[in-house]
């Protein structure tokens, strides 16, 4: 039996009734300070900007091809006065590599940064909202609204039968919205701040709207010259994807009856991602019918281009101008 | 246009940088009127460095003084080459805020500085694409400045 002293009156109703604490064996746990996040279990209470928010479960994650894993830092929470659904951040300092062949790009989890993102698009549907607050340990929480909407790559997959009806009947406006996501991410750089994870999974697209959504923003960087590569280089792939439904690498297209060694054997070095030696970026030799114009803007991330965005805004507006001759 | 016998190296210990100082010594000491300045400009710490209990003066002052190493042997570079001291000055700049070549093209304006000189790394487009070229950089603002690029 729960002993319902610790708790205000305001938030009872709601704890006694919730299905996370009807089958605890055991007393919720009140945690102000959530420095260690890994004892934080299901059907505890993390009690943050005088809201009492009910761990009911932990966000996964995955790199593509890996198991998801639980996210203990990121637990869904219910909060216990409104009946609202929010995610919860908590600080976690992570510092990892990331390896494209021999070049090394170190990678952390910014907290701060996230604060920044979150607090600079309030109110700007072309990014997830939500605010920080510290906890009594001066650790910045991050409280999330939950997106209501799917990720953007499951979300192309029901568009279309094949990939040339896809192509015909609603590439242009899946473009549509991803300018706009893309004119959100040079919206950031202009203040200075990066999104710092941008992958195909991480636009969610509104169940309602179908507007894109960017989610995400704790990573970061450390590249004093090039700032906004990562990012240039997340919007290459998410365009890449967006346009061919799927990846390809050159094995894919040996072992696609569709493809085969025929165009597995025309393909070239130059034809490859700049940093991920196995992707293919030269669409138009898989898809024959994708324009020129929106080819060339690919293989701008190829290894065989002569020139590289500098910026975002000029992604942006070579894309914006393709997409008007489409 | 500013006066292009005002040379502003911007450089690192590298031996393409040292390349640049000799090329700047050869070009200048026939020149009545000349200045050069050496210029180090690093980045701003990592984003963990302070959550990893970082302090920013001991991070400079560090970079200060290996930067102070690299600038005195070539400011020798240059006096060896019969350039006098008096026509050569140093100077040493965290990019607070910008990058290294926004630094450089910023001190650049700020010095009235004519030519600009780098060394050239050679670097995979892959590279440049993450890591950046501030020759590249410096040769794609060059307005009302001439850059050189010492290979």
């Amino acid at each position: 039996m729960i002993d319902l002293n610790p708790f205000p009156l305001r938030i009872l109703p709601r704890l006694k009734d919730h299905p996370a604490l009807r089958s605890l064996r055991r007393q919720p746990r009140i945690w102000r300070d959530t420095s260690d996040f890994t004892s934080i279990d299901y059907g505890d209470i993390i009690l943050v900007d005088n809201r009492w928010f009910l761990v009911v479960g932990y966000m996964r994650e995955g790199r593509f091809g890996i198991d998801e894993q639980p996210k203990q830092w990121v637990p869904k929470v219910s909060d216990l006065e409104t009946g609202e659904s929010n995610i919860l951040k908590l600080v976690f300092h992570e510092t990892y590599s990331i390896k494209f062949g021999d070049l090394k790009v170190t990678c952390y989890r910014n907290p701060e940064k996230e604060a920044r993102v979150l607090e600079l698009v309030r109110g700007n549907p072309a990014f997830m909202q939500g605010y920080s607050v510290l906890d009594d340990a001066d650790n910045l929480v991050r409280i999330l609204d939950v997106v209501q909407g799917n990720r953007m790559d499951k979300y192309l997959q029901r568009l279309g039968e094949g990939h040339e009806e896809y192509f015909r009947d609603h590439l242009v406006g899946v473009l549509q919205r991803f300018l706009l996501s893309v004119q959100a991410i040079a919206y950031l750089h202009s203040h200075g701040l990066k999104h710092g994870d941008i992958r195909r999974d991480h636009i969610f697209v509104d169940w309602d709207s179908g507007h894109f959504s960017w989610i995400d923003f704790d990573y970061d960087f450390y590249l004093p010259e090039r700032p906004y590569a990562m990012d240039l280089f997340g919007l290459g792939n998410c365009l890449l994807y967006i346009v061919g439904r799927r990846n390809f690498r050159f094995q894919d297209v040996l072992e696609d009856p569709e493809l085969g060694e025929k165009i597995a054997s025309s393909l070239r070095v130059e034809d490859m991602s700049l940093l991920a030696r196995d992707r293919v970026f030269n669409l138009q030799k898989i898809y024959p019918y994708i324009p020129d114009r929106l080819n060339a803007i690919l293989m701008h991330f190829s290894a065989g281009t002569s020139v590289i965005y500098d910026t975002v805004d000029e992604f942006h507006d070579e894309l914006a101008d393709c997409i008007a001759s489409l | 246009m500013d006066d292009w016998q005002r040379f502003l190296i911007a450089m690192d210990k590298s031996e393409t940088s040292r390349r640049a100082v000799r090329y700047v010594g050869h070009m200048a000491r026939g020149l009545a009127e000349k200045h050069i300045c050496l210029l180090h400009v690093y980045p701003e710490p990592p984003p963990d460095f302070y959550t990893r209990g970082g302090r920013l003066d001991r991070y400079q002052m560090v970079k200060d003084e290996r930067a102070g190493i690299f600038l005195q042997d070539a400011s020798i570079i240059l006096e060896e080459m019969g350039i006098s001291g008096r026509d050569i000055s140093q100077q040493i700049s965290m990019a607070e805020g910008r990058t290294i070549s926004q630094a450089v093209l910023d001190i650049r304006k700020e010095g009235g500085f004519g030519t600009v000189v780098t060394g050239k790394r050679g670097v995979s487009k892959a590279e440049e694409f993450l890591f950046g070229s501030i020759s590249n950089a410096l040769a794609r603002h060059a307005r009302d400045f001439t850059a050189w690029i010492v290979g």
